[in-house]
């Protein structure tokens, strides 16, 4: 064998084991999407049974029974019946949060200005009721998944309505070409978040503001989930008081990620 | 015939196994007003034995409506459903599929197998009476059934 053949046949043969790797983890990438489809769905339906039965006979008895109740039944009452719904809320966030895998459609070139505006027409009516203003430079073209991406900004604008300060709220989008990506930046003038929380935001189930602002803390864990399935990064800037900045970056069309 | 010309109160079979739907299905009925002559098995082979008048049901009517929960003990809605739909005696009577799934899986099998309508069981009891009353109401007084 000739030291050309030689290195050949290594090369063939390092080549071979790659495919069989590539092949091996591709296997295992089935199986771990697999998994998540049927958590999803336990999730959806297993879990959502009991639930409902919950939700339903706590009904009942306040239909029924609630005059029978003193002041001190009503209220327990009452917590039962939020600890209830908060459940739902909460499966149903986590739900959306696996799916965002599981049932993403394809990744096409979009117009994020058309998203944007859907997106802004959804919270018309939250949006009248705080009298935010909502400004808009010109957006790009972007290679996403047209409802992920509608996700992401609603979910953003809802996050900046919903933590207002005591000033109406204003809110403004921006995007800015860096190398192959878009960096697309929201601002608002809200009650902002101290640094100390910025890596907590993202983490499902994690709120940093009380209770009375409702919500179970999965919009910005949803947005960072699907941020991420486009190859890009989310992040904040914010202090305490001062208004938030959110940043995220998505893939130019062209220059998509596999 | 419309359900609501028949000289009786429309009968309808509840195949569901857990008890607890089972008694809030009779209340969503009761609070609709309407009679109606529930019939209730709690797993498939009863259900099969009920439609098809076997042993202790030899005399139990035909519904006119078939009420059919998804997952149940012993054999599946899923079987049960493709058993009705393959019978020809059975297979005129309408089936209501109403489980609290959404998972599109499980409502594109229940319509392949030939499910005449899939609702789901809405998590809110004043909707799930409201969805109760909607399924009552359309298959008494919009739609055709069958005679006997």
């Amino acid at each position: 064998m000739s030291q050309d053949d030689r290195t050949d046949w290594q090369l063939r043969q390092a080549n071979e084991a790659l495919q069989a790797k590539l092949a091996k983890c591709k296997r295992e990438l089935c199986t771990v999407r697999q998994d998540l489809e049927d958590f999803s769905y336990a999730v959806s339906h297993d879990l959502r049974e009991p639930l409902r039965m919950v939700c339903s006979y706590l009904e009942l008895i306040e239909k029924r029974y609630a005059h029978a109740l003193n002041e001190e039944g009503q209220e327990f009452l009452e917590y039962a019946t939020e600890g209830a719904e908060r459940l739902q809320a909460m499966l149903d966030g986590l739900l959306e949060y696996s799916r965002v895998t599981t049932r993403g459609q394809r990744l096409q070139a979009v117009d994020a200005g058309t998203v944007f505006r859907r997106a802004a027409a959804s919270l018309e009516r939250v949006i009248r009721e705080t009298g935010a203003v909502i400004t808009c430079d010109p957006l790009p073209t972007v290679h996403a998944d047209p409802d992920q991406l509608g996700t992401v900004f609603r979910n953003l604008l809802e996050n900046s309505l919903i933590f207002r300060g005591s000033v109406s709220p204003q809110i403004h989008i921006s995007a800015q070409q860096e190398g192959a990506e878009w960096v697309f930046t929201i601002v608002d003038n809200g009650l902002g978040i101290d640094p100390r929380f910025h890596d907590r935001v993202f983490v499902v189930f994690q709120r940093v503001h009380g209770r009375e602002y409702g919500g179970v803390g999965m919009g910005l864990a949803i947005c960072k989930r699907i941020i991420e399935r486009h190859g890009g990064r989310i992040w904040i800037d914010s202090q305490a008081g001062r208004g938030a900045k959110f940043f995220f970056t998505l893939p130019a069309p062209g220059a998509e990620t596999p | 015939m419309k359900g609501w010309e028949m000289a009786r109160p429309l009968r309808i079979l509840l195949i569901e196994d857990n008890p607890a739907d089972v008694r809030l299905t009779k209340e969503a009925f009761r609070e609709s007003g309407c009679l109606t002559d529930l019939a209730v098995v709690e797993d498939g082979v009863e259900a099969m034995a009920f439609l098809r008048r076997e042993g202790r049901y030899a005399s139990a009517p035909r519904p006119d409506l078939i009420l059919l929960d998804l997952n149940l003990p012993k054999k599946d809605g899923r079987e049960v459903l493709a058993e009705i739909k393959s019978d020809n005696t059975l297979a005129r009577t309408p089936v209501v599929v109403l489980t609290s799934s959404r998972a599109d899986r499980d409502i594109c099998r229940a319509y392949e197998l030939g499910a005449n309508c899939y609702v789901t069981k809405p998590i809110d009891l004043e909707q799930f009476l409201q969805v109760v009353k909607a399924v009552q109401d359309f298959w008494l007084a919009v739609v055709e059934l069958p005679g006997e």
